[in-house]
């Protein structure tokens, strides 16, 4: 399974949530298989996502999902102990680990080697952390989601890979500005 | 004290409700200052530029942040300024001690200062200076500002004003 088959495997279960998805060929996918106002495509910032979602759930009731991939992550290592320590309830990191940068060309990642993004969201502090494959990613998703009382890293091993796509033609504020009326805080769209 | 809890009234009084901050011992009455108060969201982060995200992150979810930080912490997050909250015009307000200028001890931070504000001025990002306790009335315009032209802005507080507080 490669991320495109995860992404399309996930649709309902991520449709009305709000979700935070990744630089480059992740939002490119997900914009692909089922556009949504409630899905905020962060299009710069490489490694940010999991930053964006964390300080959405901290202000929000409703739960956020942030979806990132095992290159960003090793780029914004620092936040796992941040989302280790602070994250509310309704806060899902769900991490596409796919060993490899696939919007650049797919070069691999050191989680081809000998790093183990579960053993530092562990050692960061992070609890209930489960690495799964792709297959059994939905029903952990969806039981993360359920919890009430626990937020969640679910690091997903999938196999690397892209399918052919074009960027997202909708511009930055365009994003931002549908996204919070999703969340009712815009009258004027 | 004094001046640190005159910051923070001025903060809050511009609409600022969501504070995060990396240390810096220029902030650490502010710091004290936060922790106690149960108006606000408040937390401690280790890196700027995550920081810049999850400031993000609380506007989208119809907060105003502020991020409390050394003017170093500002080389640490350009890209984040400029590719998530200039992009998508997110109003933030920078609180930043302006480690390096007269009156700093550490030799050190004077590269840093040497070079802020022209990156700041390269960023195109509104700045307010404070020298004297007067200026700090200046704040809390200054942090509605950020709001209504839906940009990050940088409040800058000289190492003379801290010291003594």
């Amino acid at each position: 399974m490669n991320r495109f088959e995860l992404l399309n495997l996930l649709k309902d279960t991520i449709h009305d949530e709000l979700v935070i998805c990744n630089i480059g060929l992740p939002s490119q996918e997900l914009y692909k298989i089922n556009d949504r106002p409630n899905y905020f495509y962060m299009l710069g910032s490489m490694g940010l996502a999991s930053s964006i979602g964390l300080g959405l759930s901290l202000t929000v009731d409703k739960n956020v999902i942030s979806i990132d991939g095992d290159g960003s992550v090793l780029m914004n290592m620092n936040t796992l102990a941040t989302i280790g320590n602070r994250a509310p309830s309704n806060y899902t990191l769900l991490i596409v680990d796919n060993g490899s940068y696939g919007s650049t060309g797919d070069q691999k990642t050191f989680t081809n080697e000998g790093t183990s993004l579960k053993d530092v969201a562990i050692g960061a502090g992070c609890k209930n952390v489960i690495e799964c494959s792709g297959q059994e990613t939905e029903g952990n998703l969806k039981k993360a989601l359920a919890d009430k009382d626990n937020s969640y890293v679910i690091i997903s091993k999938i196999q690397s890979g892209n399918v052919p796509i074009k960027p997202i033609p909708l511009n930055a504020v365009t994003i931002r500005d549908r996204f919070r009326k999703a969340l009712g805080l815009v009258s004027y769209l | 004290m004094k001046i640190s809890q005159k910051i923070i009234n001025n903060l809050k009084e511009g609409g600022a409700d969501f504070f995060l901050s990396v240390p810096c011992k220029l902030l650490a009455n502010m710091i004290t200052i936060l922790e106690n108060d149960k108006d606000i969201y408040y937390s401690a982060i280790p890196r700027e530029e995550e920081g810049m995200g999850i400031c993000a992150g609380a506007y989208l979810g119809n907060k105003l942040p502020c991020i409390m930080m050394q003017n170093t912490g500002i080389g640490n997050s350009v890209n984040s300024i400029v590719s998530l909250l200039q992009l998508y015009q997110m109003p933030v307000v920078f609180l930043i001690s302006y480690r390096g200028t007269p009156g700093e001890p550490v030799g050190a931070q004077g590269g840093m200062a040497s070079v802020t504000e022209d990156i700041l001025n390269t960023l195109r990002i509104p700045m307010l200076h404070c020298n004297t306790e007067h200026d700090l009335d200046k704040i809390s315009t200054f942090t509605n500002h950020a709001k209504v032209i839906e940009s990050p802005v940088a409040v800058l507080c000289n190492f003379n004003l801290m010291k003594d507080d």
